[in-house]
């Protein structure tokens, strides 16, 4: 494995499971010192023990990233635990209800937004300070298809998703200066437990046959694509959206 | 164990600039390659990818011409034993003439070695990877495929034809386990650049290239490597049919000034 990624203070939310889970795995793989955040100390505990049993430098901060003041004490605790400014900020944390308009009510759709969406601003407002003071830095946002190509009950889902790409180019412009570039994943269906566990048996089958490749994808995949953009490899990637959904939103439906 | 150990490129334009580099940073990945171009310089490349321990043989074709990129897929199988890679990187930037004054002549050239030549790298590869079910195949594009103002109007329109090759190709093979995508380059000094880099200079004014881009900064060839790299190993697998911009964040902006190129 590269260590392309070798010392560098990485954080990424909503570390527990899923996605985040293998992007933390990941990065601790090419070398990177991991800052796992979520909100459930519960969930949290045993993957920081399991991905610090492979030998990679991992911490866990259990904070809910829609909580301003706690996201910037969070931030100014891992440059002391780690004695280094984050050079890495993977925003994957969500929290989401699908629900038919008629049903969205205003708690559920505030709790998206300040997760999924101000959690976002809390996180880089707090990082890039930190990656000015070392040069620069990478910061990596989890968008969705669903920004683009909305599926079933996803009013909400789906602005919350189109605001990450729009809260994203309009950071990549602002942050150029101090040389912190940002950029954004947008997974199609991936097979994480939580988005099986919404399928029943025969929904699942037939939603996987729908896959060009027949198949979800894995959460490694969505992390292999989340090492490239945090490493020096994507140098020159600023306010790019990329889309890993084995083709699936390709071809008119 | 490399990324690309035990796989097999072709890197069509690889004599020089994004081509050159994509050749060497796949060689040291592990791939073995084949490099095409037009001139002497493929070869040059290859004995400089050998020189460092790494795989590489050289072939001298137009990569938009039928029997050629048939012949080199045949080449690269016989020689390497296999194929999983095909980075069709050949291209013309077009003529700046007035718009009025521009010919048929020159649109079909135009055409032919960034648009045909695309289409004839997804027919040959393509046939081949799809019988062995795996294989990336990669476009270069443009950032002017997507904006105005970045290139020829000839190149701007042939480079949007790749993009959607990218994604009507994609779309053909899906199930087949081939995947293809393109990238999308901002401002890079290579062969086809090089006379916007060398009249900055000139002119003392090399500092402002690539300005408009939020970077701040023209691309290098081996940041494109990297990317094109990323999109022929496995760590790209679910990424299929995309447009992959490479452009220091010139497309993800409103245009705020004269791109030069």
């Amino acid at each position: 494995m590269n260590l392309r990624l070798n010392a560098r203070v990485c954080v990424v939310t909503g570390a527990a499971r899923g996605i985040g889970y293998a992007i933390a795995q990941r990065f601790g793989r090419e070398g990177a010192r991991v800052a796992c955040v979520d909100v459930s100390a519960r969930r949290l505990e045993p993957t920081v023990a399991e991905i610090s049993a492979e030998g990679i430098e991992a911490r866990a901060y259990a904070v809910d990233v829609g909580r301003r003041d706690d996201v910037g004490a969070m931030f100014a605790h891992i440059e002391a635990d780690f004695a280094a400014p984050v050079a890495v900020l993977v925003n994957n944390a969500v929290w989401a209800r699908f629900q038919p308009l008629d049903e969205i009510d205003g708690e559920t759709i505030d709790q998206m937004f300040a997760v999924g969406v101000n959690g976002i601003v809390w996180t880089m407002q707090a990082a890039a300070p930190q990656m000015a003071r070392r040069g620069g830095g990478a910061i990596v946002n989890l968008s969705s298809v669903s920004a683009f190509h909305p599926a079933k009950d996803s009013i909400a889902y789906s602005a919350l998703k189109a605001g990450v790409v729009g809260l994203s180019r309009a950071a990549a412009a602002a942050l150029s200066p101090k040389k912190i570039r940002v950029n954004v994943i947008a997974p199609g269906m991936i097979g994480t437990k939580a988005s099986v566990a919404q399928f029943d048996e025969t929904t699942l089958a037939t939603r996987q046959s729908e896959m060009p490749l027949g198949r979800f994808g894995e959460p490694e995949e969505i992390a292999a694509l989340a090492a490239f953009l945090a490493s020096d490899d994507a140098s020159y990637l600023q306010g790019a959206v990329i889309t890993a959904d084995g083709g699936w939103t390709v071809p008119a439906r | 164990m490399r990324r690309l150990d035990g796989k097999r490129a072709i890197v069509t334009g690889g004599g020089s600039g994004i081509g050159r580099a994509s050749a060497i940073r796949f060689a040291r990945e592990g791939a073995a390659v084949l490099i095409v171009g037009r001139a002497a310089n493929a070869e040059e490349v290859a004995a400089e990818i050998r020189a460092e321990g790494g795989a590489a043989s050289s072939m001298i074709a137009d990569a938009a011409m039928e029997a050629n990129v048939a012949a080199m897929v045949e080449r690269c199988l016989s020689e390497w034993g296999g194929m999983e890679i095909f980075f069709a990187n050949i291209g013309v930037t077009g003529s700046n003439t007035p718009l009025f004054e521009q010919t048929v002549e020159e649109w079909t050239e135009v055409y032919r070695l960034n648009t045909v030549s695309s289409f004839l790298a997804i027919k040959y590869a393509g046939r081949h990877m799809t019988a062995q079910r795996c294989g990336s195949i990669i476009l270069t594009s443009s950032a002017a495929s997507l904006r105005a103002n970045a290139g020829a109007i000839s190149y701007s329109a042939s480079k949007a034809a790749v993009n959607s090759l990218a994604q009507t190709a994609a779309n053909a093979f899906a199930g087949t386990g081939v995947r293809v995508n393109a990238i999308l380059p901002g401002l890079v000094e290579t062969k086809l650049t090089r006379k916007v880099f060398e009249d900055a200079r000139a002119r003392g004014v090399e500092a402002k290239l690539g300005h408009v881009t939020p970077l701040k900064r023209p691309g290098r060839a081996e940041e494109i490597a990297a990317a094109a790299a990323f999109l022929a190993s496995d760590d790209s697998s679910y990424v299929d049919g995309q447009l992959l911009s490479v452009d220091g964040g010139v497309s993800s902006t409103h245009p705020y000034g004269r791109i030069a190129l």
